[in-house]
């Protein structure tokens, strides 16, 4: 046990006492998380933003005035939106055509000459034709063509009761909605569902991967190991002392990311820095998936420690942990993305898998204590069965030595 | 009881594709030990003499428990170093040129560190460090992490955790290599006092000056085989001129006709 421990010290004090690793391990997976997802967040909102500021050049014949009115006066999200009219007069249609592809005119709108007319008179003339040009391949065309079809739809409703006698017969029936059912906690519990097990797994992966293949395989590399096997340490003690600070130090690499990603989810989902509320959970779910997370992390260290043992270099023990990695990802995405958490037990004795799904029936409120057992108890046979492992590959002069 | 055994040891490495490639040869397997034995008593220091490849680094890595033998045992005072291995390892104090220390600490934390790993106390260690740092003239540098210092205060430094647990049996692999002369003294004047001081002390080297100043007996080893094994005096007056050197060039010379036959 001292030995264990002493073993954790000093693998503790390696990292934490190397400025360049502290910087790579702790401070840079949180940095960038936030950098990375609040650029894209500040991407998406300058992209809204300027696609509602542009102003949307209309070229248009024979407009009717209430549709004009109506188009002026728009608003959208609180903003006004902003719209240019200018006459087709002499232009062609191929000419319209290729300046809608262009992008120098965002809307054409040709009207009938008698277009309010025919309208009125309904029932003599034939139905009056409305000649639209957008691009749907562009943005800003495809918004101003949103806005004006919403007024052209409201024009329709409204001329359509002025045909009836009694406007009301427009109405068929009269929609009547249950008070809100949903329930907030659950929704937004689904959006945490979606998006964190994955991240987390993948979090905790790479920081068990940037650290690993270092403490083991490079002490093979550097030729330090034999100093460290001829001293009366058990190979045990020397196993579970590698992965203890492992796990320790992965964990903390993980919280990084984690707190970088806290910061910067209310950006990408454009809320204000208070929007996400990440007070609908309570102190129990904090518990269970802090010890989901630790028996999720043993795993995963005991996994890259067994690899980085038997790996002759660093260089070789990354490669060889690299498709596990893949499979961690494609793991975690089939538990996020896939369709709600299963609350089947046989599932939860799954290496990782089992504890991404958990993690998701925490953040929807739906997991079962028999499941959380199964994780935790899974877990302790996974990391027994790697320290065992670990303890083999130590022990074996063949993998230590063989050059 | 206090004593090292070495008998009859036999030891084979099956060779890697990589290492067949380097050196350049079809056999699977390296047959590195064919039966060696020896002993080292208190009080002496016993010098394992032996061309390149010969296997006394391979004889060494088998008495310090980090390989074990094909056939035949090894006992430090009586514990056998296959079934008592970590009893073997509380005894010795083993260093080749291939162990190395972690760059990135100092020598004051590596002598914490393995003093724990041998169950010292703290103040144990602190008086043997300073008493070790001292005569090996590491004091000044005590707080410099290792990657910062030579290659000979680094090699002095593995001596000195080596010997954190004051063990009785010392097991140096070319202890010498690489240092320089004023140096080298240093190292060979200490294991000169640990004799003195009745440790048992087993070192490796094919300089032969070294030996005819520092052992009291001698065993040479060539391709794996012991071919001879006695006190300096002895093994002298095998040869004509009664130099080690004419004698361990004949010895060579007859293994190399040896095998042609
Ligand atoms: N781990 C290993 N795998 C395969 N072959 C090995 C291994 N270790 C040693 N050998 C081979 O065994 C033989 C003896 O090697 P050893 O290192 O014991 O020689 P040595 O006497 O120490 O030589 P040197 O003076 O060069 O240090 C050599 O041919 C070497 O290539
Ligand atoms: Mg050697």
């Amino acid at each position: 046990m001292r030995n264990i421990f002493t073993v954790f010290r000093k693998e503790m004090y390696r990292v934490l006492s190397d400025m360049r690793l502290v910087l790579m391990i702790f401070l840079l997976p949180g940095i960038s998380i936030f950098a990375m997802y609040w650029l894209i967040g500040t991407l998406i909102q300058n992209q809204t933003e300027a696609v509602q500021q542009h102003t949307i050049i209309v070229y248009e014949e024979n407009m009717p005035a209430d549709i004009r009115s109506s188009l002026e006066g728009l608003v959208d999200l609180e903003r006004p939106v902003n719209m240019e009219f200018h006459s087709i007069d002499t232009l062609e249609d191929s000419d319209l055509k290729e300046k809608v592809r262009e992008g120098d005119i965002d809307v054409v709108l040709r009207f009938d000459a008698d277009f309010e007319a025919k309208i009125s008179n309904y029932d003599q003339a034939e139905a009056p034709s409305l000649f639209i040009i957008y691009n749907y391949g562009r943005q800003n065309s495809s918004f101003g063509y949103n806005q004006i079809s919403s007024v052209l739809n409201q024009y329709q409703s409204m001329k359509l009761m002025e045909r009836l006698e009694d406007p009301s017969h427009a109405q068929i029936f009269v929609t009547d909605y249950a008070d809100d059912i949903v329930d907030e906690r659950q929704m937004t519990g689904q959006g945490f569902a979606m998006l964190l097990p994955f991240l987390i797994v993948i979090f905790l992966f790479a920081g068990a991967m940037s650290i690993g293949p270092d403490s083991i395989a490079g002490e093979k590399e550097r030729n330090t190991i034999a100093t460290l096997l001829i001293t009366p340490i058990k190979r045990s003690e020397i196993a579970i002392g590698k992965i203890s600070s492992l796990a320790l130090l992965s964990f903390i690499s993980a919280l990084s990311s984690f707190v970088g990603l806290a910061f910067s989810l209310p950006k990408l989902m454009q809320m204000d820095t208070n929007g996400v509320e990440y007070n609908i959970y309570e102190p129990i779910h904090f518990v269970l998936i802090l010890f989901t997370l630790m028996a999720t992390v043993l795993i995963i260290v005991g996994l890259i420690a067994v690899i980085s043992a038997y790996a002759k270099t660093i260089k070789e023990a990354s490669m060889l942990i690299m498709p596990f990695y893949l499979v961690t990802m494609i793991i975690g995405l089939l538990s996020s993305f896939g369709t709600e958490p299963s609350g089947q037990l046989i599932v939860h004795f799954i290496p990782i898998y089992g504890s991404v799904n958990f993690l998701s029936s925490i953040f929807v409120f739906q997991y079962d204590f028999a499941n959380f057992v199964a994780v935790i108890v899974s877990s302790v046979v996974y990391t027994s069965l790697f320290i065992y492992l670990l303890t083999r590959l130590f022990s074996s002069e063949k993998v230590m030595f063989q050059k | 009881m206090k004593s090292l055994v070495v008998k009859d040891i036999k030891k084979t490495f099956r060779l890697s594709k990589k290492q067949r490639k380097i050196e350049q040869t079809d056999e699977t397997k390296k047959v590195a030990l064919r039966g060696v034995s020896f002993e080292a008593q208190p009080g002496e220091i016993f010098g394992l003499l032996g061309p390149n490849g010969a296997g006394k680094t391979t004889a060494l890595r088998c008495i310090a428990t980090l390989i074990k033998p094909d056939q035949g045992d090894i006992t430090v005072d009586g514990f056998s170093a296959i079934k008592a291995s970590s009893e073997v390892r509380k005894r010795i104090a083993f260093l080749t040129n291939e162990m190395k220390l972690e760059d990135h600490f100092t020598p004051n934390y590596l002598f914490r560190y393995f003093s724990r790993l041998h169950n010292i106390s703290d103040e144990v260690s602190e008086m043997r460090k300073q008493a070790l740092f001292k005569r090996f003239g590491i004091d000044k540098f005590q707080e410099v992490k290792v990657s910062d210092l030579s290659t000979g205060m680094k090699q002095k430094i593995s001596i000195a955790i080596s010997l954190v647990h004051d063990p009785d049996y010392i097991i140096f692999d070319e202890p010498t290599n690489g240092l320089d002369v004023l140096t080298a003294r240093t190292v060979t004047d200490y294991l000169l006092e640990m004799r003195a001081e009745g440790k048992t002390v087993i070192l490796s080297t094919h300089i032969l000056n070294v030996v005819e100043k520092l052992c009291d007996r001698v065993g040479i080893i060539i391709d794996g085989e012991m071919k001879a094994l006695d006190s300096l005096e002895n093994v002298q007056n095998i040869a004509s001129d009664q130099t080690l050197e004419t004698l361990f060039f004949d010895l060579v010379k007859e293994s190399a006709v040896e095998e042609h036959a």
